[in-house]
């Protein structure tokens, strides 16, 4: 499966582009593929442009344009580069970063599992989201981190309360989302499957299901961005590891270069993990990717 | 008006009727009854081609899903080899107009959709004698070397064939088509026409084949039943005789199909403007439904259909 797959991943935004107008020359094609492969190449140049600025305008800003005393709440790149390979070579970041890894899946999961059976339920049966709807809406619109002092007071600082909020955060987007996927669903599709003479089970299962997917994983997608954003503020608040607390830790102890590289970890972290769920999420839609811009 | 071929026919509807329960709106606050079908009776033979062609909005959907199993009659019988229909079963499969494959399957695997249950001997098919059949099949409509594209990578017409493929693999004693080629252009269409009824001679199937089209009605069909406009009865079932259809002939240009096409096109244009009529009167004399434009314009998107198959 995942080899055909594979090659049709790669082979899609071509024949998208080029196989769409119904009566393309061919004469037309090799030009239109060489200026769409010529304008990615300079919208690549283009999006990294701004980062390198950034980040010359990080290592140089401080030296030659700020006056000593931000220089030293605001160190150049290269200061904080060295800090995080000093944090690097004596394991600290490895650590922090395993504990903050650790709470964030432990809460993602939890969240995902009961969020996506929740909404599988809820969106099966009319009655039972008629009488949750009212109660969740309130939940969704509260702000998990209006809710961290709610949780520290009850589960205390440990890791108990961490991950809770980590999982509050993260249930509501794959609910919304899981419940919104399943109403979705093509009736066309659901009468087709029954004139085959699927049972319920096997109609969810078979069509239900599987056409709720990308929609699903767009709000798991969702949730790790989310996920990681609480858990890092909740670490910050009352914590002994975690990046959280690196940064915030760094701080108190006026180690400036040492909150800096936290931070970059972070961003880094949630870069990472918003590609990767991008990736695993794209997967899931694959078939989908083209609905869109059939003509019906 | 019907013709008993054999003992039991195939299929047998029974002053069939069928009446909706109509949202309440602005108008009519408590919302309402419309009569769909009324008093349909019709026997088909076994490996019979009947069309069936009326007014949009004339229950021929509606009539399609009774058959299929997917709703219950209000009044009468529904009756598949003398056994009154509860439910979709192995014996009847639909095409429907909009394709409905699924769209996360490859061509192959939407074929094998409806083999994946327990079959009608109890018997679970295996994962390769599934691919077998669904190949098999593709390759009776023609789409061999397609197994592996996804919906999305197929054309209209390639879309049509693997409905009608998957349908074919479920193998039905009878196939319901509801309008399968109207979204599909001229040629494409007159293509699959003809694939059908290769298909049909050679597999013996009964079809019952839902047309907007008058000349495809009258193409297809052994015989064309026309309904009524709302509620649908059946007007009249033409028989239709086009004699030996052999060689490369036009059919469509014999005397004898003209005659047939204009006998089909004036019964259905007295229910056409009959329709049209109702449509704009709010409250008939004789006190039934109204006709209600908004559930017409949603559960079919297409409305511009009639007018467009009978200049065609
Ligand atoms: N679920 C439903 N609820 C209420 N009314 C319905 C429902 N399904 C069909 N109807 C009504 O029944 C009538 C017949 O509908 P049906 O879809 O069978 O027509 P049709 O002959 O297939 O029309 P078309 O040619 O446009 O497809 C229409 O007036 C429609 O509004
Ligand atoms: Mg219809």
């Amino acid at each position: 499966m995942t080899a055909p797959t594979l090659t049709k991943d790669l082979t899609a935004p071509a024949t998208a582009a080029t196989g769409r107008p119904p009566q393309p020359a061919a004469t037309r094609r090799l030009p239109a593929v060489a200026r769409s492969g010529a304008r990615r190449a300079g919208r690549g140049i283009w999006a990294s442009g701004a980062i390198v600025l950034f980040l010359l305008l990080w290592e140089l800003g401080p030296t030659y344009l700020a006056t000593a005393s931000t220089r030293v709440f605001l160190p150049p790149l290269h200061e904080v580069l060295r800090a995080l390979g000093s944090l690097i070579a004596k394991g600290q970041l490895q650590n922090h970063l395993a504990a903050s890894l650790t709470r964030s899946a432990s809460g993602f999961g939890i969240a995902v599992v009961f969020a996506v059976a929740l909404g599988l339920l809820v969106a099966w049966y009319r009655s039972l989201d008629r009488f949750l709807n009212p109660l969740l809406e309130v939940f969704r619109n509260t702000a998990a981190l209006a809710l961290l002092p709610v949780f520290t007071l009850l589960l205390g600082i440990g890791e108990t309360s961490k991950i809770s909020i980590v999982a509050y955060a993260a249930f509501f987007p794959v609910l919304l989302n899981t419940i919104a996927g399943v109403r979705t669903v093509d009736p066309l599709l659901v009468r087709a499957a029954r004139s085959l003479g699927l049972s319920n089970f096997r109609l969810f299962l078979k069509v239900i299901l599987p056409s709720a997917v990308p929609t699903i994983f767009t709000g798991i997608r969702m949730a790790g961005t989310s996920s990681i954003l609480v858990l890092i503020a909740a670490e910050m608040v009352g914590a002994k590891a975690g990046l959280g607390y690196l940064i915030v830790n760094a701080q108190s102890s006026f180690l400036i270069p040492d909150m800096y590289a936290g931070i970059l970890t972070v961003s880094l972290l949630g870069l990472l993990v918003n590609y990767l769920l991008v990736a695993v999420e794209r997967h899931f839609s694959r078939w989908r990717t083209a609905v869109g811009s059939q003509s019906n | 008006m019907t013709r008993g071929a054999g003992p039991t026919p195939k299929i047998s509807l029974r002053n069939v009727g069928k009446q909706f329960t109509v949202r309440p709106s602005k108008d009519q606050p408590e919302g309402s009854t419309l009569t769909a079908l009324e008093g349909i009776t019709l026997d088909v033979a076994a490996g019979e081609f009947i069309t069936l062609v009326g007014p949009s909005g004339s229950g021929k959907t509606t009539l399609l899903d009774l058959l299929a199993g997917l709703t219950r009659p209000d009044a009468g019988q529904v009756l598949v080899d003398g056994k009154e229909v509860t439910g979709p079963g192995r014996d009847r499969a639909v095409v429907f107009q909009q394709y409905a494959l699924f769209p996360w399957r490859t061509a192959a695997a939407n074929v094998a959709f409806g083999l994946e249950g327990t079959g009608s001997d109890g018997r679970r098919l295996s994962r390769r004698e599934r691919a077998d059949k669904a190949r098999h099949y593709l390759e009776l409509v023609g789409l061999s070397g397609f197994e592996d594209r996804y919906p999305h990578e197929l054309s209209g017409g390639m879309k049509q064939r693997v409905a009608i493929a998957r349908s074919l693999a479920y193998e039905p004693d009878v196939l319901l088509m509801d309008e399968p080629f109207a979204a599909l252009d001229a040629q494409t269409r007159e293509q699959l026409q003809e694939e059908l009824l290769r298909i049909w001679r050679s597999t013996g199937k009964t079809i019952i084949f839902i047309t907007h089209g008058i000349d495809e009605a009258v193409y297809l069909g052994q015989r064309v039943a026309v309904l009524s406009s709302r509620p649908g009865r059946l007007k009249q079932i033409v028989d239709i005789d086009l004699g030996e259809r052999s060689g490369d002939r036009d059919v469509r240009s014999d005397a004898v199909f003209i005659e047939h096409r204009h006998k089909v096109w004036s019964l259905l244009h007295d229910e056409v403007r009959k329709a049209q009529e109702a449509g704009h009167a709010k409250i008939r004399p004789d006190g039934s439904a109204p006709d209600e434009a908004p559930q017409l314009s949603k559960r079919q998107p297409s409305k511009g259909q009639l007018s467009k198959g009978r200049a065609a």
